[in-house]
């Protein structure tokens, strides 16, 4: 089965398999195996990989392993396929207006239940001590302001929720 | 040390330079308060104080903002003396005078020099009253209405600069004289919502400036010393990203030159207590930037090369007593590299990043020191500036400084935030900077470096997560318990 981790922005599909005790990567265009890796408590380990091997540090955060080996350290998120579905579904009646980056709700423009067209003014947010103003990506009506001002956010926060107006 | 007039210091701050003052504090016998904000509870600072003062805003910032509840905290913890550190008050002459009134000692220069300094306009004319270099230069104030003509009469490049300015906020750089006015306009917005002043001034720029500065210790009794130079020209956005001490590739008459006068614009400002004073240079000229009237951020690499510690010196000061430095007495000794690692990630234009600190592992070994205020589990948020920690090195000669302090960045680890670190250890390995060919605009004439490159092992990164990640394990497993059974049965 596909399984597939987000780096840096970018989708990865790869699948593990059984390679006698280790396993085995497969990635869209190669095979490497042996791997295995050995847990030794707190966030410590050694992986092996093609009979060479490496220490890392190690830690899981939900969905998110955050890796440091050899000098670098990336952050991998899984994509749970049943998730990214759900949703995918949820979003087609709801539409949401989201966080480009982490911020500061500087001020709110409208509230809930009110009536907005694409391009509105929603609300504006302080990110690198510039201000940006979050706009409607569609139009319809404000179920929820999920933010007060004053409120922090990270990114990808979901800032407003809409949803399509019946006619 | 000698006796001082208190013996608890309230710091008015936060992060690694709270934890940075209350090493000094301890060392010297004396009691450290804290005031800090609820989103800072639990952090190192707060938990190394002997006393905690929360105080509240309507933001983080505001808190640390606050003059009265700062001062009420200071008379809760029986402080005798407040520090001050960076950034938030640290520069605000209404504070340092409140403090006083208070009856409170203020770790820093009086607000007579801090007023002085403060105001870049009326800190260059000073200067140059005094017969100190400084650049060329239209300053709006002394007449608004012929002011674009006079910076026009200058000729490119320019550098527009709000009065008011800090951080190299609102700076612009005019290179076509054609887009002077549209610099100006931007300039004055931005000056207007930084600093609710959009007051602006021209200077002459210089290509390829390097930002060397001086720091310097006076008392109250007219005596100036300096601790040589540092260089902070790896800067991005006119902020400093790496510094160093002493400066590369600077002729010993030159760094002469450079630090007595430094001494000389102390001296003339009666100046007491530690201070920065920041030069530009070019070629073999250079001119007063500004002053900073308290402790820098990259202090350490100074600390590094002269065995002085400055917050014990800003203490003594404070306590009225004389210098017990002399000139002769401070003698550089190698070479010291600081990098500054913050929650930011320069390969998306420096965006912020937030998160927790799950794992953090800090380099270790002869001549590297780490101010962090960080600790397991601290969450990370864009309430401040974005700075986590400083990683300084040490070592006999610049290249192997430069090697120690790559070593080190590639050994930290932060595990739950984005940072900085692959970036700081980029440009530690960079041959442009292993060979002192630097200038504030290294990092815009070498964007590779910020951008980074694509990881040259990501199949082991993805190899490590598929192994931990709980679903792609399992449905391996599941195939193998299948074959595994098949085997059985065959058998």
């Amino acid at each position: 089965m596909n399984h597939s981790f987000e780096v840096d922005g970018v989708e990865y599909q790869l699948w593990l398999s059984r390679c006698r005790e280790n396993y085995r990567l497969c990635l869209h265009d190669r095979v490497i195996a042996p791997i295995a890796l050995s847990d030794c408590g707190d966030g410590r380990g050694v992986v092996t990989i093609a009979s060479e091997s490496r220490p890392v540090r190690f830690a899981i955060d939900g969905e998110t392993v955050h890796v440091h080996m050899s000098g670098e350290t990336r952050s991998l998120h899984y994509r749970d396929p049943l998730r990214t579905l759900a949703t995918s579904k949820l979003e087609i009646s709801q539409a949401v207006a989201r966080a480009p980056m982490p911020g500061v709700v500087v001020v709110t423009r409208v509230s809930s239940g009110q009536s907005v067209c694409a391009g509105m003014a929603l609300m504006s947010i302080e990110s690198m001590k510039l201000e940006t103003v979050i706009r409607s990506p569609q139009d319809g009506i404000v179920e929820r302001v999920h933010f007060k001002e004053g409120e922090s956010f990270e990114q990808d926060a979901v800032l407003v929720t809409l949803i399509e107006e019946r006619s | 040390m000698q006796d001082l007039p208190f013996d608890t210091v309230l710091i008015a701050n936060r992060g690694e330079i709270a934890v940075r003052i209350i090493k000094t504090l301890r060392k010297l016998g004396l009691r450290a308060a804290i005031a800090y904000h609820d989103i800072d509870a639990g952090t190192l600072a707060v938990t190394m104080a002997d006393a905690a003062i929360a105080i509240d805003g309507r933001t983080p910032i505001a808190a640390y903002l606050d003059i009265p509840q700062i001062i009420a905290a200071a008379r809760q913890a029986n402080a005798g003396a407040l520090h001050p550190g960076y950034g938030f008050l640290s520069e605000s002459a209404e504070f340092a005078r409140a403090v006083t009134s208070a009856g409170i000692t203020f770790i820093g220069p009086s607000p007579q020099s801090i007023e002085l300094m403060g105001d870049k306009i009326r800190a260059r004319n000073f200067v140059q009253r005094h017969g100190f270099p400084v650049a060329p230069c239209a300053i709006e104030d002394d007449d608004p209405a012929t002011f674009v003509c006079r910076a026009r009469a200058m000729g490119p490049p320019l550098l527009v600069k709000p009065s008011a300015a800090g951080g190299g906020k609102g700076m612009q750089i005019v290179r076509d004289i054609g887009l002077l006015e549209d610099a100006i306009a931007q300039a004055r917005s931005e000056a207007q919502r930084y600093f609710a002043d959009g007051r602006l001034y021209v200077e002459r720029y210089i290509e390829h400036p390097r930002h060397i500065e001086v720091q310097v210790l006076g008392d109250a009794f007219g005596n100036v010393t300096h601790l040589f130079e540092r260089e902070c020209s790896i800067q991005r956005r006119f902020q400093k990203v790496i510094e160093e001490a002493p400066a590369p590739r600077l002729s010993s008459a030159l760094r002469q030159r450079i630090c007595d006068t430094a001494v000389g614009i102390a001296r003339a400002a009666n100046y007491q207590g530690a201070g920065t004073v920041e030069f530009i240079l070019g070629g073999e000229e250079f001119h007063f930037l500004e002053m900073n009237t308290r402790l820098q951020v990259e202090h350490p690499v100074t600390e590094m090369i002269t065995g002085v510690d400055l917050v014990a010196e800003q203490i003594h000061i404070a306590a009225g007593h004389p210098l017990r430095l002399a000139q002769s007495d401070i003698v550089p000794r190698g070479h010291a590299i600081e990098a500054r690692l913050c929650a930011e990630a320069p390969e998306r234009g420096y965006a912020p990043t937030t998160g927790r600190v799950l794992v953090l592992d800090y380099p270790d070994g002869d001549g590297i020191r780490v101010d962090s205020g960080l600790s397991r589990g601290q969450r990370i948020t864009t309430a401040f500036d974005p700075l986590l920690a400083k990683i300084i090195v040490h070592s006999p000669t610049r290249i192997k400084a430069a090697q120690k302090a790559h070593r080190a960045m590639r050994e930290f680890v932060l595990l739950g935030c984005a940072t900085n670190a692959s970036f700081l250890a980029r440009i530690l390995a960079d041959d442009k900077f292993l060979h002192g060919q630097i200038h504030t605009g290294y990092l815009e004439e070498h964007p590779h470096i910020a951008a980074g490159e694509p990881l040259a092992n990501l199949s082991d990164f993805l190899a490590i997560g598929a192994l931990l990640t709980g679903p792609v394990r399992e449905s391996a497993d599941a195939v193998s318990d299948l074959h595994a059974a098949l085997g059985n049965w065959r058998n």
